[in-house]
């Protein structure tokens, strides 16, 4: 090896080296957090059923989640029972949203043990059973609910791939970045990539 | 979502309660009109609170760089230190159980080449620092020790390395050419990365049209989280058989990756060398590399892939090892300089 040439090396393995070393320090001036985890915006999100299929693991990490407070508690839970099946002698329609069945209920308050229909229920979902398909969060969505069921990325099960191939398939783009720790959104780059 | 600047400000501890308050502020109307408040339950209840997991901790992440440091560090001390074929191959077990089985394939820097590009070119866009890392290290080793990540480190080399049955030569002129299509697929993912397609979703929304090429083609992920969409899964197995008689072809001819570290490689500080000082120039070594990457008895860096063949099949290593002796030598030379009347090399090599 002439010393020409070790030369050239040496320039260059200081030129490259303060390149990266330029391009890491723009890019953790300009825009860069402990880390960034995906989430679904439910403002945007139709429940299409894409979360169930789009996810990379064949269980999806998406899971619906009530959020308890704003529950309607309805007569009628729309989420947890399919109003256009044919209904039982109490009049209760006997089908049920859930694929899965994995959304729960169970009775708060008073129980009225002769008419079920007269009771409050808590409604929790399953999350072992949940596939994320968002049928009750479709159907909970308003005016026939409160919204209270929306679909949620559960971070014990997500990857956190360098891109969420969730966020690829979603059409409303609903599938949101957000910074972790503190969990603040942050603004999406495009809908996709972003 | 609202716009960056109405939720910039109140960066609260939980993301919860911002993105409800702008679902409510966005279905205000409906809700007013529609919202049925909780009853009356007759009894003490209390709204239990869902849980929402916490994302990967800063701790297990830090735990992720440290131990790609260290890999990086070690399969530089294994290859260019001890000449270690097996050490390679341990770390490379050791990077498909972690990176690939445990850690499902991502965070990756073949990936990271997407989310840096995408960071240059939207500042918009937020990169996680582990991402960062995971980009920056493998190449700051390649300006150091050549392609170290490909020899150990990298789950998706490791992998193609176990299947290494029969390695076969590529015509030198054909291995030239095809040597050019890293940088292809890398300048496509680079542009879909940080441009794209703009495109109209179905429901009608403008798309960018971004999409992360290297993550939706990737060979070996599937197998790592042992699911995937059949395209995948079948390249990568494609991959594989393929990699039983031409070794590590997505390494030598995909890789975007790889086509940076070549790049970076070809300043690097320590290397695997084949040095007419130090070897016998019998040729073993050239006959072992199953990349090809040594050529005219030399090793270039800017292919070798660190895999530590060629020392193993080294005379003057077995001998260090307690093998063959000199006479033996001679004779592999000797079988070597026939091998290459039978296969005469390539012009211009």
């Amino acid at each position: 090896m002439s010393e020409n040439s070790s030369r050239r090396e040496f320039i260059g393995r200081v030129v490259g080296l303060t390149a990266l070393g330029g391009a890491a320090a723009t890019l953790i001036a300009r825009r860069a957090s402990a880390h960034a985890v995906f989430q679904v915006d439910p403002g945007k999100c139709t429940a299409c059923d894409l979360c169930r299929t789009a996810c990379v693991l064949p269980m999806s990490a998406v899971r619906a989640v009530n959020e308890f407070s704003k529950c309607g508690y309805c007569r009628l839970c729309p989420a947890y029972m399919d109003v256009t099946s044919a209904p039982d002698q109490l009049g209760i329609p006997s089908g049920k949203v859930c694929p899965q069945d994995a959304l729960k209920r169970r009775v708060v308050g008073r129980e009225d043990p002769d008419d079920p229909n007269n009771n409050y229920y808590e409604y929790t979902v399953d999350e072992t059973r949940c596939n994320g398909c968002g049928k009750c969060v479709k159907a909970c969505k308003p005016p026939a609910g409160n919204g209270s069921l929306r679909l949620e990325i559960r971070y014990d099960r997500c990857l956190t791939c360098n891109e969420c191939s969730i966020l690829v398939a979603c059409p409303e783009a609903a599938i949101v970045r957000v910074a972790a720790p503190g969990l603040s959104p942050v603004a999406a780059a495009g809908e996709h990539g972003g | 979502m609202g716009s960056p600047s109405s939720c910039g400000g109140a960066r609260t501890r939980s993301f919860w309660p911002l993105l409800l308050l702008l679902v409510a502020f966005a279905s205000s109307a409906l809700l007013a009109q529609y919202q049925k408040a909780p009853p009356d339950f007759g009894g003490s209840y209390s709204f239990p609170t869902p849980t929402h997991p916490e994302p990967r901790s800063g701790v297990a992440l830090g735990i992720d760089l440290v131990l790609l440091a260290a890999g990086l560090g070690l399969g530089a001390y294994l290859v260019l230190g001890r000449r270690s074929r097996a050490g390679a191959l341990a770390l490379g077990v050791a990077a498909i159980a972690y990176f690939g089985f445990y850690r499902k394939g991502c965070t990756c820097p073949i990936g990271a080449i997407q989310n840096v590009t995408l960071s240059l070119v939207d500042p918009r866009y937020l990169i996680s620092y582990t991402v960062l890392a995971f980009f920056f290290l493998p190449l700051v080793a390649a300006f150091l020790f050549g392609r170290v990540f490909c020899g150990g480190v990298c789950p998706l080399g490791a992998v193609q390395d176990l299947v290494v049955l029969k390695p076969k030569r590529v015509p030198e002129t054909l291995d030239r050419w095809l040597r050019w299509l890293p940088f292809v697929y890398l300048a496509v993912a680079v542009f879909f990365a940080g441009w794209g397609i703009p495109t109209v979703s179905a429901t009608g929304k403008a798309l960018s049209g971004r999409r992360f090429v290297i993550c939706e083609w990737d060979p070996f992920i599937g197998f790592f989280r042992v699911a995937g969409p059949f395209h995948m899964l079948a390249i990568g197995a494609a991959f594989l058989g393929v990699g039983a008689f031409y070794a590590r072809p997505y390494c030598r001819w995909f890789c975007p990756y790889g086509a940076l570290l070549s790049l970076a490689s070809r300043f690097s500080w320590k290397y695997v060398r084949v040095t007419p000082d130090k070897e016998l120039d019998c040729g073993l070594c050239a006959q072992s590399c199953p990349v090809g990457a040594i050529r005219a008895n030399r090793a270039d860096r800017a292919d070798c892939l660190a895999c530590a063949r060629c020392y193993e099949t080294c005379p003057r290593d077995v001998k260090l090892r307690g093998g063959d002796g000199p006479v033996e030598l001679e004779l592999h030379r000797r079988t070597a300089e026939a091998a290459d009347d039978v296969h005469p090399a390539e012009p211009g090599s």
